[in-house]
């Protein structure tokens, strides 16, 4: 077909397609210019094309920190911990909701569970330190209560972990679920009895019909997370961590805080965010690759 | 990318697109709840009505924002923008409008200010040295010596040569400091009816006051059931500086100024540091203090568990606990017996209740480069410091806030809500002084008193003497000392680190986990600090 026709017969979709496109572009794409402040002494006064070159000298500067390779090895930590803990959670919720039969019982269910998802981490941390707290947390009393002494759920660094895994499944599990219910919309039913009619139980019929349908969704989210491994929310290592547990709560966007923000040192704090991007970049295409070879799924 | 379209492969794509779409928009709004809580930044004062000819200039002046603006008004509009556009904005033509900076951010906001250029105020401040000896070698402010000479001889009367001093970076003016009235701190406080109960009299040593501790933890005096907590501590300065500085040894100035570290001067060099770790240390591991106070950042829970009535003994700033409506208000209301005195108790090797004082500047205004207003915004700062502006501003209106009494201003007990919020805010608008200034030290902390409720004032007064004796005055280096302001905030985090492990380690890991802190504070900058503070020293005494 020619160029004329293919236009007037595709408009359409390019017109819906441009919004996107433009959001890339002003947020995605324009801001990666500042990215040359990494290799600039960068002042903000004199801007980003009046301050001096530096070459990687930034980049030695942060590689030779303690603190970076400390933020870093528990940026993979947590990150590592929550894919393993916080990934398959929705999954699991999503199946049990799907395998709900009461239509109203179902709709509650999913909206208590997307509720803490609109809860500011904020708030989330003042309701932790009343719930976990030792000297006077809730569950504190309730267990020295009972005789056992307090379990310092805040103040000890393996117990912080499980505290902070437990609060990220709490407040993201819900929420999680609305892609695989998404795309569990689409599964046709009739395959459910089929299965039903050719003596199938509840657990084969997960394993055999839901699971295998949700592939392709799991695949995807599995590769976006691998990509984000080397990145982490700022709000929550923060607000959940605190300085008895820094030694695990310190990761490279609190780092980056601290170092590039507070102590204005724009410069060092680019150099991160570029290294964590690139890294970022490198675990996407690698996890894509291999999940490709593997599972011939993937997202590129 | 697409190969060959199957409708079975077609499915499945547009099954991973959905997921993708919705994964995204998941995301989207993840990162979209950064609210911005500036709150309202437009027009402040609209009032620049019977304006004398000419253009009107506008003088934007930075203001903190606490987010507690009474009804009606806003941080912007208010009574005293009010009364500094009719008093000083409008007999000179100038439209004064002030830009609200959250004052939790006050740094990052004001960096992005900066870094804006042609928008930045033409006066803002911070407290923060570090990023005024920044601003200033950047190159980011106004050289302000003749500014001052010209347009401001009441404000350079005010502040004083000695404080004007703090804000000069490599022999120039790029600041000026606002004057702190009371450099007093620190006190410490007791439950005075618990020492009766338990027929003990108040402690004057540090000795003492353990023993005390302890039969707060056993005989618990005030029946909170288990849940004493003898000793108030937090990670915050007021907690823990008194204590630590009544351990350090009689040292030498020049010990004092290259063995202290960071932007607090936090004496982690100095001999005896140790042993107040130790101290804590013991405390703790036998329950005298909070379990969880390594997770008190901001006092807000010892100043609940004060007003409970389960802190026995701690150390606060000097008034901080009188205020209506405070700590011990509530802890009267709780419990009409209680009583809580202010008390003198730490005490060092020379017999002194050494702690430190503060710097005898508040916070520093500072000129950016990029304003064209520089002569307006000293015109601004010398009008609040000529005849009584700022005593106007700090004390609202004679007959309807305050009345005079022997020259101390004293706040009327039962004013209308209408006039007590006319000063909410007075304290962040009145910038070129730190707390009330009415000419001497004993004058400033009387109006102090005489702004409490009466209940509380004999005891403010007796915090606020003890605050300022045998304090320890605050290091100050003709130069900013550069690796402060770039680690700084680290060896903050990295002190406050090292206080929390070395306090909560079990007592025979006590002497380990202290050398690792100590090595990890000196690796992450603190042996820069050494270095740079011996260099900057050395220089300065030559």
């Amino acid at each position: 077909m020619n160029a004329t026709r293919y236009i007037r017969r595709y408009w359409q979709l390019y017109a819906l397609l441009v919004l996107p496109v433009l959001y890339f572009a002003i947020f995605k794409y324009g801001p990666m210019y500042g990215v040359i402040i990494a290799f600039k002494d960068f002042n903000f006064f004199q801007g980003i094309n009046g301050s001096k070159w530096i070459g990687f000298d930034a980049f030695r500067e942060v590689f030779a920190m303690r603190d970076f390779y400390k933020t870093l090895r528990n940026t993979l930590m947590l990150n590592l911990l929550d894919l393993i803990v916080s990934f398959p959670a929705p999954l699991f919720i999503a199946i049990m909701l799907y395998e709900l039969r009461t239509a109203w019982f179902r709709k509650l269910s999913q909206t208590i569970l997307y509720i803490p998802h609109f809860i500011s981490w904020i708030i989330i941390g003042g309701i932790a330190y009343q719930v976990f707290g030792t000297q006077s947390g809730m569950l504190n009393n309730i267990i020295t209560s009972f005789g056992f002494d307090a379990v310092p759920f805040l103040t000890n660094k393996s117990y912080w972990l499980i505290t902070y895994l437990a609060i990220g499944v709490w407040q993201s599990a819900g929420w999680g679920t609305i892609i695989y219910l998404a795309a569990l919309t689409g599964l046709n039913r009739e395959l459910f009895e089929a299965a039903e009619v050719d003596g199938a139980g509840r657990m084969r019929r997960i394993w055999s019909i839901t699971l295998p349908s949700l592939k392709p969704t799991i695949v995807t989210l599995l590769i976006i997370n691998i990509g984000h491994m080397i990145s982490i929310g700022f709000d929550r290592p923060y607000i959940i961590g605190n300085t008895t547990v820094r030694e695990y709560s310190d990761v490279l966007s609190t780092f980056v805080y601290r170092v590039g923000l507070e102590s204005g040192q724009y410069t060092l704090a680019t150099v991160v965010g570029l290294f964590q991007a690139v890294v970022g970049l490198v675990f996407v295409l690698g996890s894509n690759y291999v999940s490709k070879k593997l599972a011939d799924q993937s997202i590129l | 990318m697409v190969k060959k379209l199957n409708k079975h492969s077609m499915h499945k794509k547009t099954a991973g697109l959905l997921a993708l779409t919705l994964a995204g928009t998941a995301l989207l709004s993840a990162c979209g709840n950064n609210n911005n809580n500036g709150g309202d930044t437009a027009s402040a004062t609209s009032s620049a009505s019977a304006a004398p000819s000419g253009k009107a200039i506008t003088l934007k002046v930075e203001v903190f924002d606490r987010g507690n603006a009474p009804d009606g008004m806003s941080i912007t509009n208010n009574y005293l923008t009010k009364f500094v556009q009719d008093n000083f904005g409008t007999p000179n033509n100038i439209k004064v409008e002030f830009v609200p900076v959250p004052r939790s951010e006050e740094v990052n906001k004001l960096n992005v200010l900066m870094a804006s250029g042609s928008d930045v105020p033409d006066i803002v401040f911070t407290y923060d040295s570090s990023t005024f000896f920044r601003y200033a070698q950047q190159g980011g402010l106004t050289d302000l010596s003749e500014l001052l000479d010209q347009y401001g001889p009441n404000l350079k009367e005010f502040i004083g040569e000695d404080t004007l001093a703090y804000g000069v970076v490599e022999g120039t003016q790029y600041g000026v400091p606002a004057r702190r009235t009371h450099l007093g701190k620190y006190s410490s406080f007791i439950r005075t009816d618990w020492l009766d109960k338990l027929g003990l009299g108040s402690p004057t040593t540090t000795d003492e006051l353990y023993n005390v501790l302890k039969a707060f933890k056993e005989k618990d005096p005030g029946n909170t059931g288990g849940k004493v907590i003898p000793l108030g501590m937090t990670i915050a300065p007021a907690q823990y500086e008194p204590l630590i500085w009544s351990f350090i040894q009689p040292a030498t100035e020049e010990e004092l100024y290259t063995l202290t570290s960071g932007t607090r001067d936090l004496p982690i060099l100095l001999p005896g540091f140790k042993d107040a770790l130790q101290f804590m240390n013991k405390a703790y591991n036998e329950g005298l203090m909070s379990l969880d106070f390594g997770l008190d950042k901001d006092k807000t829970k010892l100043g609940q568990d004060v007003a409970n009535g389960l802190v026995g003994f701690y150390s606060e700033d000097d008034m901080n606990p009188f205020y209506k409506d405070g700590s011990v208000d509530t802890l009267r209301a709780n419990n009409p017996t209680a009583v809580l005195s202010a008390v003198d108790v730490y005490t060092n090797s020379e017999g002194k209740h050494a702690k430190p004082e503060y710097t005898p500047i508040g916070m520093y205004l500072m000129i950016p480069k990029a304003s064209k207003n520089a002569e307006a915004a000293i015109k601004y700062l010398d009008w609040m410091a000529s005849g009584d502006n700022l005593f106007q501003m700090q004390n609202g209106v004679e007959g309807e806030n305050y009345t005079l009494e022997d020259g101390v201003p004293v706040t009327i007990a039962d004013q209308s809500d209408e006039f007590r919020n006319r000063l909410y805010n007075q304290g962040d608008m009145a910038i070129i002084s730190n707390g009330k200034s009415l000419g001497s030290a004993d004058l400033n902390v009387e109006a102090y008193v005489k702004g409490m409720p009466e209940a509380n004032q004999d005891e403010t007064r007796k915090a606020m003497t003890i605050s300022r004796s045998d304090t320890i005055k605050p290091i100050r280096f003709d130069r900013p000392i550069e690796s402060q302001a770039k680690y700084g905030t680290t060896l903050q985090d990295k002190f406050e680190e090292m206080l929390v492990k070395t306090t909560m380690a079990k007592p025979d890991q006590f002497d380990s986990t202290y050398e690792a802190m100590l090595k990890d504070y000196m690796a992450s900058g603190g042996q820069a600090v050494l270095e740079e503070r011996q260099q900057a020293y050395a220089a300065m005494t030559k």
